[in-house]
This record gives C-alpha cells, structure tokens and sequence, in this order.
C-alpha cells in the first residue's frame, strides 16, 4: 500500500573533514529512513561539515527537514547548499535559517 | 475519512471479520463447483479430430481408388489396341495365301513359298505350321504343309467339321486349344473358289506353360494380365498370362477382342499403384496425422483448460487475498483514526464572546496515525489557548510525542505560563537527536474581551486573520521548531484584533502541495476564506473539503474561533 518517493543520493567524503550529500527527487517519510541510514557512517567520523547539496531536489517534507536538523543537532556545521526557492521558503517559515547555513 | 466513533470501530470491526470470513468460505466453496472449462471438451475435441480424419481418409481412398479404376480402364483399352493389331498379323498371311491358292488353282509350289516366310519355330514367325487343305464333298484332304505337321491332321474328322464352319465364317475361323506336348491354337481361312473351297490353315504355338511377359520395357510393365480365347475365364480357355495363379482377384479390368469368329478375353491387374505409390498411400498419410493432430489437439486442449483453470483458481485466492487486505486495511485506517480521534479534544470549551471550531483530517494515504493535532484550552472566562501543532513523521511514535506535547501544553497553562515560556518548556521534552522528530507549534493566546491576540511559534505557518473582507496572515518572529534545541527561546507578538474577527490556525496539510511555494497556498486558504461567508463550522469543512480536493496526503489540523459581534 505504501508508495515510496523517487530519491536517489550521494554521498562523498570531500576531505577529512567536510563530508558532501547530494540529493535528487523527492524526500519525504517514506524514504528519510534510507536517508539516515547511508549517511550515519560519514557522521560517525565526526565532520566539522556537511554539505546537503538540495539542487535537483524538487521537494521536501517536515521529516526531510527534521533529518537535517538531526544532523545539525549531532555536531557537524551543516550547509544546505544550491537551495530551491520553495525550499528556502520553507525552512525559513520554520525559523531554522539560524540552524543550518542556508547556501546559494 | 469518515468520521468513526471508537463505539461504531467495537462494532464494524469484528463484524466486518465475520463477514469476511464468510464471504470467503462462499467464493471458495463456489469455485470448486464452477470449475471452469471441463475436461471433456478435450476428449471432444479429439473425437472431432478423429472423425474429421475419417471421412478425410474415406475420401481419399474413394478418390484413389476410382482413379486407379479409371487409369486401368484406360490401359486395359490401349492394350486391346495393341492386341487388335495382333490379329491383324495372324490373319493377313493366311487371307492373302488363300487367295493366292484360289487364284493358281491350288499351286502348291506357289503356297509354300508364299507362306514359308511366316513359318518358323516358336517365336520366329507367326506360325509354327502352315497347310493348304481343299474341302470338297463332305471331306477336307491335306494338299501341303510347311513346319511341323499340323495337330488336327491328326484328326480328319475334326478338321472337316472345323473347315466347313469356318467356309460359312468368311472371316479367320480359330480352332479350340488344341492339345499337342506344347499347346496350340489354330487358324484357318478359307476362299470360296469357283472350283471349290482351298483352305490356308496355319498352327501358332502358345508359350510353354502359357507363362509369358511383358518386356520390362514395354509400356504396360506395371500390368499383369490374363488372355483368354472366348468369353469365360476358365482355366482351359487360357491362352497366355505372366501370373501363377488365376482367377485375377483384386482391382482389374477385363476387355473383349474381336478375333475372327471368337472372341478373346483381356484381363489385367495393375502390379503397382498406377497413380503413384504417394497416391496409394496418401489415405495412411492422411490417417496417421489426423490421428496424430487429434490425440495431439486433445492433449493441448486439455492443457488449456487446466492452465485456464489453474489461472481461475489463482485469480480468485488472489481476489480473496485481496479482498481480506482491503479489510484489514480498512480495519487499520480505522483504528489509526480513532486512535487520533481520541488524542483530540472531547469537547471545545465555551465562552462568551465566541465560537470555536475545529477539525481534523486524515491524509488520503496510507493508514498511519499522524502527528497533527489541535488544542482550545479556556484559561479562564474570558482567555483561550488556541494551538496547533505538528509532530514531524508518522506513527504511534508521532501520535505518543503529540500526546506528551498536549497534555504538556495544557499542565503549563494550567499554571498560568504564558505561551513563549510554554514553548520554551516544551523544547526540553524533545530532541531531534535522539528521537528524529520536530514539533511546529503555534500557540494564539486570546483575550476576548480585550480583544487582544497574542501569538508565539515554534516554526509553525502563521494564522490567518479575517475582518470585514480581508485577510492577513499574523506576522510574529518565529522561532525554531519543537526538538531543535533545548531551551530555546521564543519571542511573543501581541496585535488587536478587529470587531467580529475570525481566527484560524492550521497546520501544513492545509495549503502545502508538492512542487508549489507555500505562499501560493496560503494564498489559496486566503481567496477560500474570504469568499464563503458561513458561519465559523461551516467555513472549516469547507476549507478543508476545497483545499484538499486536489489530494493532500499529509494530515491536516483546523482550529478557529470568531468573535460574535
């Protein structure tokens, strides 16, 4: 019954300490799971940073975002780089522009 | 989406599981009596084969046969032909010498010279013996021979008899068999001279045994055959044939030859198919592949079928399966419902100055509980909480966090907390490091009779404000979501509100739409808002039912109030 969005990511150790995650499609609850499990080992290594590459990402929903405030929350800087307008939309009606550096 | 109550859930699940159960011991008792295609049809479909073969056969038999009737018609008469020349061979020596011993009085030198070109051993001339006999008052007398005497010289008795029939003939009169060590069959013809009759008699011998063959390369090769002298086709009459035993059975063909004052009796068989051996054996061709197809198109058909069936069978468990998933899918939406039903308000508190409204929607997907929720909390006669929230996720885990934020809202304003220290002391109770989720929370904080609205957010849309014809959505600084950090602060914006202001507070399920900016939706909220002037229940249905129309799949949460005058 349960449909599953279209998302596919990337993820790349840029140097030791800058950790880079591209994201394409569409993240929302019924694909974050995989999300949070193929980027856990990268955050284990302790990054100072962590691009989120949101480029090609045509939309995301309250869990989509609560990962990345996880991953704010769990050390690392994180950026969201090459964000949507709608996007950027969003994170600012939910008053986390101060939680994550918000790129071009 | 329906609205069940947790009294018709006790209800309609049980029962609907009753009713299932045996809607499915009825389908599947049915399809044992059904069962699709029978098996006989295969068996039909062979018999059919078979008898189509049959006549196929019988057909075709009946056309070679007659055809084989036909082409040995043919040949029998080819060869009476052939054989009709024959006796034209026998018969123009003999004429011609009578007539020369008519014409020279009987010249006996003449004669022998004549007829001695015909005369030789078997298989050299015509004759084997020739003699010229006059036949005169009552008795014939040997004038000559050449050859070997001649066997009814033997028997003058017989010859006399024989020469006066054949002087009445006037055509070539032909002896009996005559029995000699060899057999024999003569010929006589005879002149009526005006001195009286000359007779020129000639003696042919039959082949040895009367066996004889055609040359292999003669044109009736594939024929045996049988002559006879005369009409009956005894033994004794047998002149020549190549076979060992007689009478000729089987297929044959019989043909009467003129020959002199008798009559010789043609009789062949055809040795081999004379169409062809294909044409002979085309009815067994036929026979053993009809059967093959037959048996062949049974067996297939009978595969059919039980594929056919097995398929049948298949689709309806499958249709079963089906059927018992949407149940205990429905089962669980309802319960997942309820559930959220109950983690919501009873009843909406009164007080004086206002109405209040509120719903709650399901998303259209899926049969999680969700993690919206709204909240009217009367702090005293004349102050309200209004909040709604938004847990982020699915789930009982959702639903458990929304509970907890819940009761947490109502014990801080139980003691009187205002709604940025509320939210503040909220932020402690979760953490979206260890749990994954974020809490939106917008708390409006209503003074009735001051008229006077104060609003705090936690990372929540903010709400809607209608007055006489316009909209605006309140504008205060919105601090971070639920669970981001704990002891965030939160920061308070305090606007008078106009007379028979309407208040409505919602969560995102109610303007976000895939692939468009949240302001186009709250815009959309905005023009529906303004444009039905209903009163205040009325309004929340309608939003929800017009801006969730195009399929919003995530829950939606609706609280509002209206001042009366």
């Amino acid at each position: 019954m349960e449909r599953t969005a279209e998302m596919t990511f990337d993820v790349v150790d840029v140097d030791e300490r800058t950790v880079k995650v591209t994201l394409s499609g569409e993240l929302d609850i019924t694909n974050v799971d995989k999300l949070a499990a193929a980027v856990a080992p990268a955050l284990e290594r302790g990054p100072d940073r962590l691009v989120v590459d949101v480029g090609d990402l045509r939309f995301a929903d309250s869990s989509a975002i609560a990962l990345w405030v996880q991953w704010a929350t769990s050390g690392p800087d994180v950026e969201l780089r090459d964000v949507p307008p709608l996007l950027r939309r969003v994170v600012a009606s939910m008053g986390l522009s101060g939680t994550f550096k918000v790129g071009p | 989406m329906t609205d069940t109550g947790p009294a018709s859930l006790a209800v309609a699940g049980p029962s609907n599981g009753a009713a299932g159960a045996g809607n499915g011991g009825d389908m599947s008792r049915s399809a044992g009596r059904r069962g699709g295609w029978p098996y006989w049809v295969a068996v039909a479909v062979s018999v059919v084969g078979l008898v189509v073969t049959g006549v196929l056969v019988w057909v075709s038999a009946s056309t070679y046969s007659s055809n084989e009737n036909r082409l040995l018609n043919l040949r029998a008469r080819d060869a009476g032909a052939l054989l009709s020349g024959a006796y034209l061979s026998v018969q123009t020596p003999l004429a011609s010498a009578a007539a020369l011993a008519d014409a020279t009085d009987g010249d006996m030198t003449k004669f022998r010279t004549f007829i001695g070109r015909s005369v030789g051993p078997q298989g050299k001339g015509q004759y084997v013996s020739a003699s010229l006999w006059r036949l005169g008052s009552g008795q014939a007398r040997e004038l000559t021979a050449v050859g070997i005497p001649p066997v009814l010289a033997s028997s003058p008795a017989r010859a006399t008899s024989f020469f006066m029939r054949a002087a009445q003939a006037r055509t070539l009169a032909v002896t009996g068999l005559l029995s000699a060590p060899q057999p024999r069959l003569g010929f006589a013809f005879t002149s009526p001279g005006l001195t009286g009759h000359y007779v020129a008699y000639a003696e042919s011998e039959l082949p040895a045994s009367r066996r004889s063959r055609f040359q292999s390369s003669s044109s009736f090769a594939d024929l045996d055959y049988a002559l006879y002298l005369g009409r009956s086709q005894n033994n004794s009459n047998l002149l020549v044939t190549d076979l060992t035993h007689l009478p000729i059975s089987g297929r044959r063909a019989s043909i009467a030859i003129p020959f002199g004052n008798s009559v010789l009796t043609f009789v062949v068989t055809p040795r081999r198919p004379l169409a062809g051996s294909f044409a002979n054996h085309l009815p067994w061709y036929i026979a053993i592949v009809g059967v093959l197809l037959s048996l062949g198109a049974g067996a297939l058909t009978a595969r059919l079928i039980e594929r056919r069936n097995q398929a049948e069978r298949l689709a309806r468990s499958l249709e079963l399966i089906a059927d018992e998933n949407r149940r205990l899918y429905a089962e669980q939406r309802t319960i997942a419902q309820t559930l959220q039903h109950a983690l919501l308000p009873e009843r909406l508190p009164k007080i004086q100055g206002i109405e209040t409204s509120a719903r709650y929607e399901t998303g259209v997907e899926g049969v999680d509980i969700g993690g919206d929720w709204y909240d009217l909390i009367a702090l005293d006669d004349r102050r309200l909480l209004l909040v709604v929230g938004d847990v982020s996720g699915r789930g009982v885990r959702a639903a458990a966090t929304m509970a907890a934020l819940r009761f947490a809202i109502q014990a801080y304003a139980a003691q009187d907390d205002p709604p940025d220290e509320i939210l503040s002391k909220l932020s402690k109770l979760v953490n979206v490091g260890r749990s994954g989720q974020l809490a939106t929370i917008l708390c409006a904080l209503v003074d009735v009779e001051a008229r006077r609205l104060t609003v705090t957010s936690a990372g929540h849309l903010p709400p809607l404000l209608i007055s006489d014809g316009t909209g605006t959505f309140v504008q205060s600084e919105v601090g971070v979501p639920i669970g981001v950090r704990s002891g965030a602060t939160y920061t308070s914006t305090s606007i008078d509100t106009p007379p028979a202001a309407t208040l409505l507070a919602f969560t995102d399920g109610l303007v976000e739409r895939r692939g468009e900016s949240i302001d186009e939706g709250l815009a959309r909220l905005r023009r529906a808002a303004l444009t039905n002037h209903v009163p205040l229940d009325e309004l929340v249905g309608r939003l929800i039912e017009e801006l969730r129309l195009d399929g919003g799949d995530d829950d939606t949460a609706i609280a509002a109030l209206r001042w009366l005058d």
